[in-house]
């Protein structure tokens, strides 16, 4: 979990003029509670339980970053920002699962090992770079570059927003089974959208996000079929 | 936007898309677009008509009678470098606006708990 990382980052930066803003992309607030109140920032940590974030900034996985200046100006459109320095080549199946459970997690493991490693080190030193030299980093895009470097919004884009707007609408509103139409829509539409997706299936199979009755995916099958490598939409910053 | 009747008053409109109603039409930023006559009167903007000349699609669910308004599509998410208005809630339910941030350097990071 990547919070604490975000704290260290901003107890080293806040003096710099860096503040930090956690936003959880959780249909539940309850589900990312436990995790916020053991974090013990002291910056804004928020929950976006309707993904505007998705439909405002094009974000379609976590984690995920962006960088504000001063007077309001995205210089870094939405990129991978996986800062916590995880081992992932040394993650095992717990002991003691049924044989079925155990292959499936299996398999999961072995996709995880296959995402392309992010640099979290270099990562750190851009964000060092740009709060100290802020417009003058190289890591600071121009306006145009941030926009150009934002993610495309096709018809399909846009119109899988508005399912899952309705889909968290219903959802919140306790219609699930009518939720999940709109949720399985969005997910047809933008099938890149990772958020979309593994917040539905969290909800009928927690923890693995399985196959079920209810989706035509799960992250296995839509991770072998995408391919591992593309499982970050921008692996390099 | 979730809406319950496919009409809404100019200020819903404008608080949701950030789209102005103005006599030459919809406004944002410094691009404007016509409404078809008619389709803005008596204090409300029929949103089937917004939708179409914006490129916005809109969704139902017949069973409970709701619509949804996504964004307009084109070419890319960001139309301009500007963040955008976003006010989110923390845990306690407390609306946090980013744009109080005005002055700071910001990092945003998205995450889950899934």
């Amino acid at each position: 979990m990547a919070l604490p990382v975000w704290q260290q980052l901003r107890t080293e930066l806040h003096p710099q003029g860096l503040e930090i803003v956690t936003v959880a992309l959780d249909l539940e607030v309850d589900a990312a509670r436990s995790w916020i109140e053991r974090s013990g920032a002291d910056h804004p940590q928020l929950v976006d339980t309707a993904h505007r974030l998705d439909e405002l900034l094009g974000i379609v996985n976590v984690p995920t970053a962006l960088w504000v200046d001063e007077n309001g100006m995205i210089v870094r459109p939405p990129h991978t920002a996986a800062v916590e320095r995880y081992d992932f080549s040394k993650l095992k199946t717990p002991e003691g699962l049924p044989d079925d459970l155990d292959a499936h997690i299996r398999d999961m493991l072995e996709q995880v090992k296959r995402i392309p490693r992010f640099d979290a080190d270099h990562y750190v030193e851009a964000l060092r770079d740009w709060v100290e030299h802020g417009a003058a980093s190289e890591y600071a895009l121009t306006p145009e570059e941030v926009v150009q470097g934002s993610a495309s919004r096709s018809p399909e884009v846009a119109e899988a927003a508005a399912e899952f707007e309705l889909g968290q609408h219903l959802h919140h509103a306790g219609h699930v089974e009518s939720a999940r139409a709109h949720f399985r829509a969005a997910h047809r539409l933008q099938p890149e959208n990772w958020t979309y997706k593994r917040n539905a299936w969290e909800l009928v199979s927690p923890g693995i996000q399985g196959p079920s009755d209810f989706y035509d995916g799960d992250w296995l099958s839509d991770i072998k079929a995408a391919g591992p490598e593309h499982y970050y939409a921008r692996p390099d910053f | 936007m979730i809406l319950e009747q496919l009409e809404v008053t100019p200020d819903e409109l404008e608080r949701q898309t950030g789209w102005v109603l103005k006599p030459e039409g919809l406004c944002k930023d410094d691009r404007c677009v016509p409404l078809p006559t008619g389709s803005a009167a008596d204090g409300l903007v029929d949103v089937t008509a917004v939708a179409e000349r914006l490129g916005m699609p809109l969704v139902h669910d017949d069973r409970h009678d709701l619509w949804a308004l996504g964004p307009e599509a084109g070419d890319r998410v960001l139309a301009s470098a500007e963040l955008p208005p976003i006010v989110l809630a923390d845990v306690e339910g407390q609306a946090f606006d980013l744009g109080s941030l005005r002055g700071e350097k910001v990092l945003i990071a998205a995450w889950a708990s899934w």
